[in-house]
């Protein structure tokens, strides 16, 4: 695909996306039934858990292009990544201060030390030191190199978030959604939660071609710079 | 403009202190007299909440596709120039 038609595809998928937001926004408010045992605050997780699932997605993506970087030297690979881990930041942004907006009534303090909350803390310093690795490297070749291990380490963390709810005795939440014996939320919030979770995924994807056009034109300007720097021989 | 000696300046600003406080205390008597009022607010938290949880995910989003459209056209104008 071009840059032209990725950025027609990122745009047209972002107005889709941010429509969509606005309509699960409606629904949430108008439409879905208010949880019995938690109240209105429970109306936070059609925000909260699309946006975590979304950045699990981004930095996943970002880590399976970055080690596909390290075997195959692709530069537009590398584009890829960054633009994903972009992307896995806002959201992991987004899942990490609505979070504490939802604990706050649920449990009655803003933050706690808990496994999935440490390890989804963890997640996000990892991908900041991404961007710090691939920004403070002398050598830029070698900065998207060091970058891409962070990724692929910083991915790691995404599975034992998920299972840490499991394994150790936290305050968090247990799965509702992806349980071996199937989902066990009523209907019409599952309706909504899925409705909200393939929103969030529009609205990465949107933003992730468009980011992906940025990175492909500042190559090409790079590519030029270099082109013009270069004495032509006679 | 009123002027205030030097001298003057803590007993003012001491009497100011005196009058706020005298001035809210019907609200604070109100208050403890009326623990609905107190329940109200306490029941509206939620929805505060909420809001700050929708208006933090809908501006996080639009301020990447802000930063993004800038940065294109940044880009796309050292490239034409």
């Amino acid at each position: 695909m071009s840059i032209s038609g990725m950025r027609k595809a990122g745009t047209s998928l972002t107005v889709l996306g941010l429509l969509g937001l606005v309509g699960v926004y409606w629904l949430s408010f108008f439409w879905v039934p208010t949880e019995v045992s938690q109240g209105v605050a429970q109306r936070i997780f059609y925000v909260h858990v699309p946006a975590a699932w979304t950045s699990f997605l981004a930095f996943g993506l970002c880590a399976l292009v970055s080690g596909m970087y390290l075997w195959l030297r692709d530069e537009r690979l590398d584009r890829a990544a960054v633009a994903a881990a972009e992307g896995g930041m806002v959201f992991a942004t987004i899942m990490l201060t609505t979070g504490p907006l939802w604990g706050r009534i649920a449990w009655g303090t803003y933050w706690t030390w808990e496994p999935r909350l440490t390890l989804t803390l963890l997640l996000w310093f990892i991908f900041l030191g991404y961007f710090m690795v691939r920004s403070s490297s002398e050598n830029p070749e070698k900065g998207k190199r060091f970058a891409a291990v962070v990724a692929i380490v910083g991915a790691l963390d995404i599975p034992f978030i998920h299972l840490s709810v499991i394994w150790f005795r936290s305050l968090h939440p247990q799965p509702v959604v992806v349980k071996p014996e199937g989902p066990t939320l009523p209907g019409d919030m599952l309706t909504l939660l899925l409705l909200s979770l393939a929103v969030f995924t529009v609205l990465f994807f949107g933003l992730f071609l468009l980011r992906y056009a940025l990175e492909g034109v500042r190559a090409g300007l790079d590519e030029r710079a270099r082109r013009d720097s270069v004495p032509v021989s006679s | 403009m009123i002027r205030i000696s030097p001298m003057s300046r803590p007993i003012v600003l001491l009497s100011s202190v005196a009058l706020v406080a005298v001035t809210s205390l019907p609200a604070w008597a109100q208050e403890a007299a009326m623990p609905a009022a107190g329940l109200a607010r306490q029941s509206l938290r939620p929805y505060w909440h909420v809001f700050i949880a929708y208006a933090i995910a809908i501006v996080l989003v639009l301020a990447w596709v802000m930063s993004i459209s800038r940065r294109l056209r940044d880009v796309e104008d050292r490239l034409e120039g």
